[in-house]
């Protein structure tokens, strides 16, 4: 909370997946367990560590329409007691060898996360096995974590980003589960039960859903038989995996502003895009880096360096498995919101009509390409890499596909693109200010 | 002239053991850490100013030249340093802290050559033309407001490091005062960029896929021709003890309330300085510490409670700890409890399992940051600013030193109830 480090841009890169090692060698192992699980493992002997990712596909897109946030609070509540543990003794165990054990759901999945050192692992595995497998959901956690996630979803109401978030959500997934807050609202978790949490656990964490990445100082053979051994008896249901419907377009952009006492107005554009499934989505990513993925885009040389009017200006894609947004956003003084939605929308436009110039490709491709290495350089990189892939059904050559097709990626390409997704009367807005 | 402060062998087991550190003629500092996992290599210049360096009436100077090194030189003029980044798959990024300015690009190993030439150019070369001055006046501006104004965890940290210091600048916020922000001239800031980047200030760490010897060589060759500066002036700012309890009240859009206590304590030059992190570890580290089972998890009083001591500040700094209560309970319950802690702390010693546990998480933390070469590379810096990079191979020895009743005796020493200062922040109706 103390701020002692002032970063001077953050840019968010969310949703770009990176491309492929130089080498061509496979990221991983990968096999298919008897039940399902899918496993995934990448030696990296160097660092005594071991980082692993369980992925299910549980995220808050399966929650009942009347159940928002069921996910969310299932996630929290596995590390908060199991038929072995309860939750301070899961906590002082993984943190008595200076380890992590987290879980926690996404739009999408349900993950935990663990990180040890390489002479933990078994102990790791274990609390890693009871949480996915045998958590107990006692009834005082369950009251517990509820009011907890009900006060965090209040204070998160004075972050101007979080409410905006909201908001563009809502207006862009309007009747999509994509549309409803991963955490649900302070209402929709107040009436959730222990009863919905176990039956959440119980049918849509399985394991025909779930990925494992074990990354680290670990062998090939050592994780199979550490993970065989944990999660090979996991039963697979014989009822199908339950499913979510890809999101559609909605019927017509809309605009919201919503009033704070603050002293900048936030701003957020947003409209539904494709995702890494469709061939289209590489020209996407190399035109939103274009108009504002970093300190040399279009959106950041003229909303900051030559208006000085923002401190942080950016556009991303953030493709979901079932569904894909295009995100503009900017925090300006609020006298000067007007003018920085304006720009907004006049680069939104120009990406549209205009070909992009041969250098902004290039330098646009370069850093796509070139930074890949940098999204890989730690066991706890590379685990969230291989579960998001595999969930997604990208494929372990995803890696080497992603270098190529950004490649190959033309100016009329994202013209082509831009004339279709760019046009600023497609995009529904969010402002989060002082005055409407 | 090269001189090599330490060229070890590969044989040691610790990190430190194989830096390659040299001083340059000119002053400049040199750690080199060969890591051939990845083609990649993390370059970073950190210059020894902060905040820490600032006068009154010029706060956040330090702050607003890292953003102006962004702003060309002659041969590589506005927005080239990001472009020629980017275009070669780096990722670049600064920050200010009160003691130091970091630089860093992280970027493939073969691309090593470009990063040297533009680090070395904008220490020596900076433009800071008065109309790039005036824009990014603006940007930083909008900054502010962002971790500041519209803030409310940073807008009560502010108020309560102002109040805690009276004498010494660590009381100025690093990104400085609004007033301070609009008024710094571009003269001023020409002086200060003159004071402080100068090579015999900064220190070169690069951590990757290289032959330290050959990048050792090359940094020699670009920054060896950059004169030698004066040494820059000291800071002589010594904050006086605290004479009774400071407090400060602020009213602002939020939906809960804040409350931060800070203590005075002494950095790592104090034989306290390892029992102060381990205190702050069992207090603060993690779901099973102190302050997060008792307030957060058993009694449900706190949203999040949380402490934080700086090791590694270069003069003596602020042990913080702050709480978020929970809807209905009140920031004066939370101040009164985490004061109950602190008075636990003096007269009931510690367990065995949480010193022990303490201990682990502190050692297990540098395990993981030796993943990542930024990290490794950030590390090293941190260790030479505090007085040698070596530093880093007796830091977990110090650790393993402590006893409950170190823990008791620092709790006594340090957190008296008449030197403290204490922050609340009420939300507006």
């Amino acid at each position: 909370m103390i701020a002692k480090r002032l970063v001077r841009s953050a840019v968010v890169l969310l949703g770009i997946l990176p491309a492929a090692t130089a080498t061509g060698a496979p990221l991983a192992h990968r096999e298919v367990l008897p039940n399902g699980i899918v496993l995934l493992v990448a030696e990296r002997p160097a660092v005594p560590i071991v980082a692993v990712r369980v992925l299910s596909r549980a995220g808050a897109a399966f929650d009942p329409a009347d159940r928002a946030g069921l996910a969310n609070l299932t996630g929290a509540l596995l590390t908060r007691g199991t038929a072995k543990r309860t939750g301070p003794e899961l906590d002082s165990a993984i943190e008595f060898v200076g380890g992590s054990l987290e879980a926690g759901a996404s739009r999408d999945s349900i993950t935990v996360s663990l990180a040890v050192q390489r002479k933990d692992m078994a102990l790791g595995l274990d609390l890693l096995g009871e949480v996915v497998l045998s958590p107990t959901f006692p009834e005082a956690e369950v009251a517990r974590k509820i009011s907890e996630i009900q006060a965090a979803i209040k204070r998160s109401d004075e972050d101007p980003n979080a409410v905006a978030g909201r908001v563009l959500s809502r207006l862009v997934f309007p009747g999509h589960p994509y549309g409803v807050p991963v955490e649900g609202t302070r209402e929709s978790v107040g009436r959730l039960t222990r009863d919905d949490v176990v039956k959440f656990q119980q049918e849509v964490m399985r394991p025909d859903t779930t990925v494992i990445a074990v990354v680290g100082a670990v062998t090939v053979a050592e994780a199979r038989r550490e993970i065989i051994g944990r999660f090979g008896a996991w039963a697979r249901p014989t009822s199908p995996p339950s499913s979510v419907a890809q999101a559609t377009a909605p019927p017509a952009p809309r605009e919201e502003t919503v009033t704070r006492e603050l002293t900048q107005a936030t701003i957020m554009f947003g409209r539904q895009a494709i995702r890494q499934t469709d061939p289209d989505y590489f020209p996407l990513v190399v035109a939103s880096y274009v108009l504002g993925g970093g300190s040399a885009s279009r959106l950041y040389s003229r909303v900051r360096e030559e208006s000085g009017l923002a401190y942080a200006v950016y556009s991303w894609v953030q493709p979901s498995r079932y569904g894909s947004a295009l995100i503009v956003t900017s925090q300006t003084r609020t006298t000067e919101a007007p003018k920085v939605v304006v720009m907004i929308r006049e680069e939104l436009a120009r990406m549209a009509r205009e070909p992009v110039a041969e250098r902004e490709l290039a330098l646009a491709k370069q850093y796509l390409i070139g930074s890949f290495p940098l999204r890989l350089d730690t066991s706890g990189k590379v685990s969230d890499f291989l579960v998001a892939i595999e969930d997604l059904g990208l494929g372990l050559d995803y890696a080497d596909r992603y270098r190529e097709r950004i490649a190959r990626v033309t100016v009329r390409d994202v013209q082509r693109i831009a004339a279709k997704y760019f046009p600023p009367v497609g995009f529904s807005r969010v402002v989060v200010s002082e005055t409407k | 002239m090269l001189l090599i402060a330490a060229l070890l062998g590969p044989t040691g087991a610790r990190a430190a053991d194989r830096v390659v550190a040299a001083t340059l003629d000119n002053g400049l500092r040199v750690l080199l850490l060969e890591d051939h996992r990845s083609p990649i290599v993390s370059f970073q210049v950190w210059y020894r100013v902060g905040s820490r360096n600032e006068q009154r009436g010029a706060t956040g100077i330090a702050h607003f030249l890292e953003h102006l090194m962004f702003k060309g030189t002659p041969t590589h003029g506005p927005k080239q340093f990001a472009r020629l980044v980017e275009e070669n798959g780096g990722q670049d990024n600064a920050f200010t802290s009160q003691d130091v300015t970091s630089y860093f690009v992280d970027i493939a190993a073969d691309k090593l050559d470009l990063v040297i030439e533009l680090e070395a150019d904008r220490m020596q070369n900076l433009l800071l033309n008065p109309k790039e001055i005036g824009s990014e006046r603006e940007v930083v501006i909008e900054e502010r407001r962002t971790r500041t104004e519209d803030d409310p965890g940073g807008f009560l940290g502010e108020e309560v490091g102002s109040i805690a210091f009276k004498a010494h600048p660590y009381g100025y916020p690093i990104i400085g005062w609004m007033e301070d922000i609009k008024r710094i001239t571009p003269d001023e800031i020409r002086a200060f960029y003159k004071t402080y980047y100068v090579p015999n200030n900064a220190i070169v760490v690069a951590v990757g896929a290289f032959k330290a010897s050959e990048v050792l060589e090359k940094i020699r060759r670009r920054f060896g021709r950059i004169p030698r500066g004066r040494i820059p002036p000291p800071v002589l700012a010594v904050e006086p003890p605290q004479n009774g309890e400071r407090r400060v009240a602020v009213k602002k859009q939020a939906e809960l309330p804040i409350v931060y206590l800070a203590w005075h304590v002494p950095n790592q030059r104090s034989g306290d300085a390892p029992a102060l992190e381990v205190l702050s570890t069992i207090l603060a580290g993690g779901r099973a510490s102190r302050l997060y089972r008792d307030l957060v998890y058993q009694r449900q009083l706190a949203l999040e409670a949380g402490g934080d001591y700086s090791y590694f500040s270069i003069d003596p700094n602020l042990f913080w700890f702050w709480a978020t209560p929970m809807p209905g309970q009140t920031a004066e319950t939370l101040e009164k409890e985490l004061l109950a802690h602190m008075d636990r702390l003096k007269t009931e010693p510690v367990t065995e399992e949480e010193l022990a546990r303490a201990k682990n998480q502190i050692e297990a933390a540098m395990v993981f940051q030796e993943d990542s070469i930024h990290r490794r590379a950030s590390l090293l810096a941190r260790f030479e600013v505090i007085g040698g990079f070596a530093l880093k191979d007796t830091f977990i020895a110090r650790i393993r030193a402590v006893t409950a009743a170190d823990l008791a005796r620092v709790a006594s020493t340090w957190f008296a109830q008449d030197k403290k200062s204490i922050g609340i922040l009420q939300p507006k109706q």
